[in-house]
């Protein structure tokens, strides 16, 4: 290729392509280089067995920032979210606890549980609501450096200080207590019914290395209530034609102003002289020029192996040694023949249009925590199942079904490490797990896809196979993220950025990183 | 009682005497309560042989904090200087034992780890400049965050001279490190699983969590205010014997006229019109004050001691919300010689603390048991052998050793209670960890005591038993404490002030809730007020 370009982002997971169109937009000549066949990194879709198509990795949405799908007007390219309807959780008892679409339904649900947790769960969502919306304006921020005297720095410090002046003690206190308190203590607080509990819980864990009684586990529950205020039906959905579509709606925004994308184009290194990124090296030995490399890669790929570490400030080095990744999740893909029969639930119905839950309760998800704390996955895990062939009937074959389960727990770092064996043990342990709340799920896989933490490492790169690009502790956010000091996207590597999730403000299909990074770059161009 | 009073002291430890001295040195007619015979709190013995005393809660003298010393008027109180070391059991016949030292601890770990031996100076240079970040925050009332702003905060934080020391960089990384868990913060340092098994348990100490539990790191911290450079465990005690600091601020009281009735239980506090009134003591006696403070855990005081038609509905929520957790029991032995452990250095060792876990691993599956209401089958222990220090608590050649076993939850699965045979059970289980690394200690035991979380919660007032008087977690320190909005020693009925160590800044922190609670009180006070 003999093109000139202007920014070369590497890597086209959704950080990447977001960062890209936004350069693009602006009339930056960009070129986006993928390892894999296709975008998307752990957003894919991919057709795993004949008919059957899976969201691999990455299965529902709802924090897909709604400044991203406005400004790209991603709509006009293909995104379509449809709302997951439902959640029921299976009880050890044959009973089960459901959350619907219908407020009204949901409440008389849960009366018939505990009448007490349905008033509480009035207020509490009211406070979930005013606590999302306390945080919504943090995440388009840029991180202030507190140790900074820049007139940037302080102007954000300021801002930030503003922000929380701005809450009233009340709803300051109420943050303070989510973000540092453990999911089970904090709902403890609330409510009685200890499914209700677990289930909530459960969001609080995901992707995270910690189990419901960990403190810091809290404030991902505010997660659920991010949705919702930006006007959607539904705090999560699943997009038409699987998460993949998201990112080749990315895709295709960029493209349109301009970006072009290269897929299976495996970028080996970045090239630096006199501490100024001149472009890349491909795998095959391809180089290709350019004054701006954006990193969408996580920092550990980002710092010590795209450059060299030995050229990086050794506080920075530390720090991205000493980052969290610590995968903890699987994914079961499975192909059906049919629909699954659920004990507490028989037969079709609207509770298989949304997602189950396999968190009966608390020291359920607690126990499966300290299996996966101990170097084992889980024996009986914590599993968030969907059914998408339901909402999207094109993912499979007619009459058939596609299933996706995350699974949690599942060490990146098992004993004596990942087999062939062991992921099929844990292959086993998830479906025999599911099979006692649905005994027919035997009899109706077809084909069973099983992904390890390695897996996911080996085959998005993600390190350790962490979801988020490193775990949203609450020591690994905001001005912490990746490491303080290189929070805010650049590099100490002139036209050298970061804009993966492994920076502010962090994991899931956000786009935040993508957008706030490509601002940054924009602004110091300018 | 015949002279009128102007406030009331509730509970005769640290706090309470030094609340009762402070007032009483600015004018206030002073009546202190205390439940128990003696005053003294955590550092009051009881005799649980013949000849043999302990004070089962008292291993940890605390610390004196300068503006405490500086409020009392109190000067000499000298500090026990000994290096007291902290040892660990590594394997059966083997301890690593640190010496406060930084540079003796290092030559000790080279035999484990040449690398750690080499960070170790660093390390606890590091966690001593931390530890004194909080010391600042600790002579102070919690920052109002909720009232003004987090500039506020951090402009506090600039003031402190010791902030200074430490840095925008150090700032950062104290911030970095509180949410932390102990085990990462020791995983990024060393390798040595001894080593950081020993460290780690000062952040467990009390804490019904295991070492891999976010915010261990800032309990290690917590505990480390006051500790002398190189300590990774103890500070210097003031004076001499275990109840040298309530006794000097006792008789200081005295001195300032203060009043103290022993045996004297508080059971109400009668209030009127949202001012409180005075307090009726169990046996029914009225004694009147427009002030009363308490050093009781927040729960006795608000939930316990207050007509709850005074309170708010969603404040009393968040009294009932305050989590203690004790899980901590104590086994105490009268031994006629000391215990012979292989591979421990001598009696210096014993004077410290020895901890026979040794792996993070272990502190882990310790605590694990906990989470769902059980004892520990393999509890933590650790021992400390006060005779060694204070020789008149045995007969003459005569010792005590104290076990401290966690974990051992207050709260046990399905409601069963802490009786007699549980009790026993665990106590066996610490005298069995014990003779694995002492053999034929338990021949050498004359008598034995133990004291459940239960007991320890009767016997010394601490709720739950819990030491704390509230799980020093992330969301229950600084302006958290004891509760959101209500961190400053005054509650929503005028008069009535809270000042045990269930408020800032917490346990361990020898007179510094009393002493702030007191200027609280006073700062309040106008004429014609709590004066009636």
């Amino acid at each position: 290729m003999s093109e000139r370009w202007d920014a070369i982002v590497v890597g086209g997971g959704h950080n990447g392509l977001v960062a890209a169109a936004y350069l693009a937009r602006a009339g930056r000549r960009t070129l986006v280089l993928e390892r894999r066949p296709l975008v998307g990194g752990a957003a894919v879709t991919e057709e795993v067995f004949p008919g059957f198509k899976f969201s691999v990795f990455s299965y529902v949405v709802s924090l897909l920032r709604p400044e991203v799908i406005r400004e790209l007007d991603l709509p006009r390219h293909g995104l379509q979210i449809l709302p997951l309807e439902s959640t029921i959780t299976p009880l050890e008892n044959g009973d089960y606890l459901g959350s619907w679409s219908d407020p009204d339904e949901t409440r008389r649900e849960l009366c018939r549980h505990s009448t007490r947790d349905a008033d509480a769960a009035v207020v509490f969502g009211r406070l979930m609501h005013h606590m999302a919306m306390a945080v919504k304006p943090i995440l388009n921020m840029v991180p202030p450096d507190p140790a900074s005297l820049a007139p940037g720095d302080l102007r954000g410090l300021l801002k930030l200080g503003g922000h929380f002046r701005s809450l009233g003690a009340e709803r300051f206190h109420a943050l303070h207590k989510l973000m540092t308190m453990s999911s089970a203590d904090y709902l403890d607080e609330w409510f009685e019914f200890d499914a209700l509990k677990a289930t909530r819980s459960a969001s609080g864990i995901i992707g995270t290395f910690l189990g419901p009684r960990s403190p810091g586990s809290a404030y991902v529950l505010l997660h659920h209530y991010m949705g919702e205020i930006d006007g959607a039906f539904r705090a999560w959905g699943f997009q038409k034609g699987g998460t993949g579509a998201i990112s080749d709606a990315i895709a295709g925004a960029a493209r349109a102003h301009g970006a072009a994308i290269r897929t299976g184009a495996a970028v080996e290194r970045v090239s630096v002289r006199n501490g100024r990124a001149t472009g890349v090296l491909l795998a095959g030995g391809e180089e290709i020029a350019a004054p701006l490399v954006v990193s969408g890669l996580d920092p550990r790929q980002t710092f010590t192996r795209l450059v060299e570490p030995a050229a990086l400030p050794k506080e920075l080095v530390d720090g991205v040694r000493r980052y969290k990744f610590r995968g903890s999740s699987g994914k079961v893909n499975l192909a059906l023949a049919g629909l699954p029969d659920f004990t507490c639930l028989p037969g079709n119905g609207p509770h298989l249009r949304g997602a189950v839950s396999i968190s009966p309760s608390i020291e359920y998800l607690e126990r499966a925590y300290d299996d996966a704390k101990y170097g084992e996955f889980s024996r009986h895990p914590y599993m968030d199942i969907v059914i998408p062939s339901m909402i999207d009937p094109g993912m499979a074959p007619p009459g058939k079904h596609v299933m996706s389960i995350f699974v949690q727990y599942a060490p990146h770092a098992l004993n004596g490490g990942w087999s062939d064996a062991k992921r099929e043990a844990f292959g086993d342990a998830v479906v025999k797990t599911l099979a006692h709340y649905a005994p027919n799920i035997e009899s109706l896989i077809l084909h069973r896809q099983v992904l390890t933490p390695a897996d996911i490492e080996r085959i998005t790169g993600l390190t350790e196979g962490n979801i988020f690009q490193g775990e949203l502790a609450l020591q690994q956010l905001f001005f912490l993220r990746p490491v303080p000091r290189w929070a805010r996207y650049r590099t100490p590597i002139h036209g050298y950025w970061q804009c993966g999730a492994g920076t502010h403000p962090g994991g899931g299909i956000m786009g935040g990183s993508g957008r706030l990074a490509a601002r940054e770059i924009l602004k110091s161009a300018s | 009682m015949s002279d009128r009073v102007d406030a009331i002291v509730a509970g005769g430890g640290a706090n309470g005497l030094t609340a009762a001295a402070v007032l009483a040195r600015r004018g206030a007619r002073v009546l202190l309560l205390e439940r128990e015979e003696q005053v003294g709190g955590l550092s009051r013995t009881v005799e649980f042989a013949k000849g043999f005393r302990v004070a089962p809660l008292g291993t940890d003298p605390g610390w004196l904090p300068p503006a405490v010393e500086r409020a009392l008027g109190l000067t000499a109180l000298e500090r026990d200087g000994r290096d007291l070391p902290l040892s660990v059991s590594v394997e059966p016949g083997r301890f690593l034992t640190l010496s406060r030292d930084a540079a003796r601890a290092a030559e000790a770990i080279r035999a484990h780890s040449a690398a750690d031996a080499g960070k170790w100076p660093e390390f606890t240079s590091r966690l001593r400049a931390l530890a004194g970040f909080l010391e600042v925050l600790y002579q102070a009332e919690p920052p109002d965050v909720d009232a003004r702003s987090v500039a506020e905060m951090l402009s506090l934080l600039q003031l402190g001279r010791r902030f200074r020391a430490l840095g925008r960089a150090g700032m950062i990384e104290f911030l970095r490190t509180l949410p932390m868990s102990v085990w990462e913060v020791l995983d990024d340092w060393f390798e040595c699983a001894p080593l950081k098994a020993a460290v780690a348990a000062l952040g467990v100490l009390d804490h019904a969590q295991g070492p891999r539990s976010g915010g261990t790191a800032f309990v290690l911290l917590h505990h480390l205010v006051g500790a002398p450079k190189g300590a990774v465990r103890g500070r210097p005690r003031p004076g001499q014997g275990p109840s040298a600091f309530a006794g000097a601020v006792e008789e200081l009281a005295r001195r300032h006229g203060v009043t103290i009735r022993t045996s004297a239980s508080v059971a109400r506090v009668r209030v009127k019109d949202d001012q409180v009134a005075g307090v009726t003591l169990e046996g029914g006696e009225e004694i009147d004050a427009r002030a009363v403070l308490s050093t009781a855990g927040p729960a006795r005081t608000l939930l316990g001691w207050v007509d709850p038609v005074w309170l708010d509905p969603e404040f009393l929520n968040a009294v009932r919300n305050v989590r203690y957790r004790g899980c901590t029991a104590v086994v105490a032995y009268a031994l006629d010689v000391l215990p012979d452990f292989p591979g421990l250095a001598g009696r210096e060792a014993l004077a410290g603390t020895v901890s026979l876990t040794g792996s993070l691993e272990a502190l882990e599956r310790a605590a694990d048991a906990a989470k769902y209401g059980l004892a520990s089958e393999n509890p933590h222990v650790e021992l400390t052998v006060p005779t060694l220090r204070d020789p008149g608590l045995a007969p003459e050649g005569a010792h005590v050793l104290v076990a401290r076993a966690q974990y051992a939850p207050y709260h046990l699965r399905d409601g069963a209670s802490w009786d007699a045979a549980r009790r026993e059970a665990l106590a066996d289980a610490v005298t069995k960890r014990i003779a694995c690394a002492a053999p034929g200690f338990a021949s050498r035991v004359r008598q034995r005591a133990a004291w459940s979380p239960h007991d320890l919660e009767e016997r010394f007032g601490v709720p739950e038993g819990a030491a704390s008087h509230g799980e020093l977690a992330l969301d229950q320190i600084l302006f958290m404490r004891p509760l959101a909005g209500w961190a400053r020693y005054a509650t929503p009925i005028r008069g009535l002030y809270l000042g045990g160590a269930g408020t800032h800044p917490g346990p361990g922190v020898l007179g510094g809730p009393g002493w702030l609670a007191a200027r609280r009180l006073m700062a309040d006070r106008r004429p014609g007020r709590a004066g009636g």
